[in-house]
């Protein structure tokens, strides 16, 4: 049994790192990490009620009543990404948790059985993107012996179905208040709004500056950007997404000679591979390979309103690509096809991962349509010990050489 | 009209003109499924596909579906896609316990409604959704009358032939089901009982093969309630009608004994507990299909609070495809166990 002070180490040191390297170089990958790292301190502050979440659920709301919330999915990256997951799997797989089901959950399954996770104050679980992430919220809720708040994202986007949210919301907010005795403060929800659509504005601009041939951007310096749902509505989000839009715009204005060759311009589909492997780093160097947008990092919603706060993030929520029907996900990914100019598009089809793999198929027709050909790595993107290094990369050369041709 | 999952609410189906046809897949290693949804994904899901790709699913007018689980998602997606039926139509149901979910499921139901008249350019009438509550809940009534002649620790009827039945229905009038189901109450009520075998309670995944209860009976066991949803738990449903017929029947779905998807496991222990002491079960086998997410995220904590209630459980996750030495060892070893 570990305690859960290893996590406050983890962050502890982590934001100390970086807060040096910030003060020598601040570049916005820095300061994102940085402030990532930030906000796992302070599910160890007083100042902070700790929540457990699926990754959709309204962080404005959480941070504008002192929640300090994280994801599963979260949780489970970062255990990958630092070699710690392998642990957390087997004492979830000792404990009867079958190894078919979504690695993101059962590590932190595995993590929360072992102490790892400080006691939640509020769970809050989303019926999208997927049935695995609540149940892994549900499990871990009974091991604290806490309610789990059950948020039923309507798959229409209608009138109805917005209100149908906005009163979830309302229900979400007194079930908050229940559990940890903090009010919700309508300025500060009202000033997340404000901050939202300052970082709509600046990613707007950062998606444009990246539809730039060739691209001012890395394949690694937005992986995992959907993390910014951590920031939401906050300042240093704003800050965050505005270096990103200044460093990009320096490339292209400056150094465009330094940027890598682009021989191919890369979509890559839902979630980055977790664990270290440096693939993305060869297929950028060795064969001018990069991915120069995330289906996640998109910006899909329209500017919010101040004066209505619950109802412009239930319409925020409810629009989302991976909400409703796999056509309306398709028909942003054809979208991004063509504004970013994309040779290929790389799907990790993540082993378990229920809600999106089953849709290979429907991407890679319609994607295929318009001339971008599609790779399922078909890989585990959490779980390492299965992983081959080797295959992966005979595939994705073998893909390359096939681009080449085309 | 086909459906799927058993919150499709078949009145509604039934009262717009059409006989509701559950689709079920198949059993046998898919074909073609592979290439148009995952492999990992579970058998009903991929045989579902497999047939309807194959056109076996082409007399049906079209498909309802629900939103009970991600690969259900999916499949509605590839279905529509690769090969379009003239009717599809996706029921998004809430899991938990909101107190909203019931205005919503209604308005689900309504929209169902409009879609259907559009489509039948015919108007369900009040009236027309009234007769076909009656009819559904004197079908529910009929099997739990039947069903109770497997009450007594000397069973009247096996588990094989109340799949059977349950199958039936799926693919019959129920006009015509209720008919023969009275008279076949009658006749079982003269049946000699079934050779005493340690009694069980089935829960799980969907079991669509009619061989899967037939196996664990042959290793020396009855099943005497499939709490399953395409079994005994399928008829577990009560409609109170009142003057808001759609209201009802969002009240009644809502209400009814919870899959894993619902989110709601002290309802589902606490369903199996009340069952096993009305049946008097001897112990519960728990099936999961591979890749049902819903049911296997239960399987641990389950095990734990059914163990507290001295249940004794056998859990089994398989590809539902039949018997497999592995598995019958492993069920005669159960069988023994409870019977000590």
């Amino acid at each position: 049994m570990v305690e859960s002070n290893m996590l406050e180490l983890y962050f502890t040191q982590m934001v100390s790192a970086l807060k040096k390297k910030i003060d020598k170089n601040p570049t916005a990958r820095r300061k994102f990490i940085y402030e990532i790292g930030r906000i796992g301190s302070r599910i160890f502050d007083d100042n902070w009620s700790i929540g457990w979440t699926t990754v959709f659920v309204p962080y404005e709301i959480l941070n504008s009543m002192n929640v300090s919330g994280m994801f599963v999915e979260f949780f489970g990256a970062m255990l990958s990404s630092t070699g710690l997951s392998p642990k957390y799997f087997e004492i979830s797989e000792s404990k009867g948790y079958s190894t078919d089901s979504c690695s993101y959950h059962r590590t932190m399954i595995g993590g929360a059985l072992d102490g790892l996770l400080p006691k939640p104050d509020v769970l809050i679980g989303a019926s999208i993107p997927c049935n695995g992430g609540v149940k892994a919220l549900k499990r871990i809720g009974e091991l604290f012996e806490k309610e789990v708040f059950i948020l039923n994202i309507p798959i229409e986007v209608t009138s109805d179905s917005i209100d149908y949210l906005v009163e979830q919301y309302k229900q979400m907010i007194d079930y908050i208040e229940r559990e940890t005795g903090r009010k919700l403060d309508n300025t500060k929800l009202k000033q997340t709004i404000r901050f939202n659509n300052q970082v709509r504005e600046y990613m707007l601009e950062l998606e444009d500056l990246c539809k730039h041939v060739p691209s001012p951007i890395n394949s690694n310096d937005l992986k995992n950007f959907i993390m910014i749902v951590l920031l939401q509505g906050t300042k240093e989000g704003v800050d965050v997404v505005k270096t990103y839009r200044d460093e990009f715009k320096h490339r292209i204005e400056n150094e465009l000679d330094k940027l890598p060759d682009e021989k191919h311009r890369l979509l890559w589909i839902q979630n980055r591979i977790q664990f270290k492997t440096n693939i993305l780093d060869i297929l950028e160097k060795q064969h001018g390979a990069k991915i120069v947008i995330d289906e996640l990092n998109h910006i899909w919603w329209e500017p919010m309103d101040e004066n209505d706060p619950l109802r412009s993030l239930a319409k925020r929520m409810i629009t989302h690509p991976l909400v409703g029907p796999a056509e309306r996900r398709i028909k942003i990914l054809m979208q991004l096809a063509k504004d970013y100019k994309i040779d290929g598009a790389i799907n990790p089809a993540h082993l378990g991962c229920r809600q999106s793999s089953g849709a290979r198929a429907l991407m890679k027709d319609s994607l295929q349509k318009i001339g971008v050909s599609l790779i399922d790595l078909e890989v585990d993107c959490v779980d390492e010990r299965n992983y081959s290094q080797g295959q992966i990369m005979t595939r994705l050369e073998a893909y390359l050489e096939m681009l080449d041709r085309k | 009209m086909g459906w799927l999952c058993s919150y499709t609410p078949l009145e509604l189906i039934h009262a717009s003109g059409f006989l509701p046809y559950r689709i079920v897949g198949h059993s046998y290693p898919v074909k073609n499924a592979d290439s148009y949804i995952h492999p990992n994904y579970c058998q009903f899901v991929k045989s579902s596909i497999d047939i309807a790709i194959e056109g076996g699913y082409d007399f049906l007018e079209g498909l309802v579906f629900v939103n009970s689980c991600d690969a259900m998602r999916r499949l509605y997606d590839v279905w529509k896609k690769f090969h379009p039926p003239k009717f599809h139509y996706m029921i998004d149901i809430p899991m938990g316990d909101s107190s909203l979910g019931i205005k919503y499921l209604k308005n689900e139901f309504i929209k169902l409604k409009k879609a259907l008249e559009n489509h039948t350019n015919k108007e369900i009438l009040k009236s027309d959704l009234e007769r076909s509550i009656d009819l559904f809940t004197e079908s529910r009534t009929l099997y739990r009358e039947l069903n109770s002649l497997r009450l007594k620790n000397s069973t009247l009827v096996s588990g094989e032939e109340m799949m059977e039945l349950t199958t039936d229905f799926f693919e019959s009038s129920p006009t015509n089901w209720n008919k023969k189901i009275k008279v076949l109450i009658e006749e079982k009520k003269l049946n000699k009982p079934i050779t005493d075998k340690p009694r069980i309670l089935l829960s799980g995944s969907p079991i669509h093969d009619i061989e899967f209860i037939k196996f664990i009976e042959t290793c020396g066991m009855n099943v005497v309630y499939e709490d399953v949803c395409t079994g005994s738990k399928f008829f577990d449903l009560n409609i109170v009608k009142s003057d808001d017929l759609l209201n009802s029947l969002s009240r009644a779905y809502l209400d009814r004994s919870p899959c894993a998807r619902m989110m709601k496991i002290e309802e589902r222990v606490k369903n199996i507990n009340e069952i096993s002491e009305k049946f008097n079960i001897d112990g519960v086998i728990h099936h999961s299909l591979k890749f049902c997410d819903t049911y296997l995220y239960d399987v641990p904590v389950l095990k734990e609070m059914l163990n507290k209630k001295n249940i004794k459980v056998l859990f089994i996750e398989s590809d539902g495809l039949g018997s497999t030495n592995q598995l019958k060892t492993r069920l005669e070893a159960f069988s023994e166990m409870i019977k000590n």
